[in-house]
């Protein structure tokens, strides 16, 4: 009985590990490649990763709504894809990079829109999925 | 191919350790947004003493793949910050979310500071 327990609760534990894995991968290569593709158009690392911290942002809001499947989707696109699309340790390697090259209201100016459009991007995305899975909360 | 697996070679555990850490510190944190401001600032700091390595050592762009873009990208993330400022935000909690976005910001550039200088 307690190995019968014990066996559930692992396999449990590896379901979810491989759904935050599954999606983890996708998640970074896009990141990656985003930086390697479209950063020469964006001005740089920092305009790429701000582009996917925001679209991560937008999904992860979309995520924190009223969806059906909400576990794991949550593990599997919130966890694993939207977690590993963006990225905080870069942005701020960013903005340390533009102060140290002497751009310090540059650097500032990425904080800012980072936040304000982070924020917004969240809000937007839970709204979105509030107005098409409205039904669900009723 | 080759870099593509180096970086999905990092993703995985820093994906993992991120879920994990988050979820075992959530009773212990009163407020799970500050597990995720732990994560995200030990990250800041190993990214910034890698980025000074790399910067003495010469760049080594398989290495930088695997634990900059792989791991430390993974291990840190935007999206889960962003939604969890504005939950702390939404439900009223406006000191809360001021401390968690300030907090997170100066910490962040601090450690990657420390991380550089040490590295450097």
């Amino acid at each position: 009985m307690a190995d019968q327990l014990e066996a559930r609760r692992l396999s449990f534990e590896l379901r979810e590990l491989f759904l935050v894995g599954l999606g983890a991968v996708p998640g970074a290569l896009l990141r990656w490649q985003s930086g390697v593709q479209l950063g020469p158009h964006l001005g740089g690392s920092a305009g790429a990763d701000l582009l996917v911290n925001l679209v991560g942002s937008f999904i992860l809001g979309f995520l924190a709504g009223p969806i059906p499947q909400r576990t794991s989707l949550v593990l599997l696109l919130g966890i694993g894809f939207c977690g590993c699309l963006t990225t905080f340790s870069s942005w701020m390697l960013d903005v340390a990079k533009l102060i140290h090259a002497g751009k310090p209201v540059w650097g500032l100016l990425l904080i800012a829109a980072s936040l304000v459009l982070g924020l917004l991007c969240a809000a937007g995305g839970l709204a979105l999925s509030r107005t098409l899975f409205r039904s669900q909360l009723d | 191919m080759r870099d593509a697996l180096l970086v999905a070679i990092g993703a995985v555990p820093g994906a993992w350790l991120r879920f994990r850490l988050v979820n075992h510190f959530e009773p212990l944190v009163p407020r799970k947004h500050w597990a995720t401001f732990g994560v995200n600032i030990t990250a800041c700091f190993a990214l910034g003493l890698i980025a000074a390595l790399a910067g003495r050592c010469g760049p080594d762009q398989q290495i930088g793949l695997l634990l900059a873009t792989g791991f430390l990208g993974s291990l840190s993330t935007f999206s889960t910050f962003a939604a969890e400022l504005l939950q702390s935000w939404l439900s009223g909690q406006r000191r809360e979310a001021l401390w968690l976005m300030g907090g997170s910001v100066g910490a962040g550039l601090a450690a990657v500071a420390a991380g550089m200088v040490i590295g450097g």
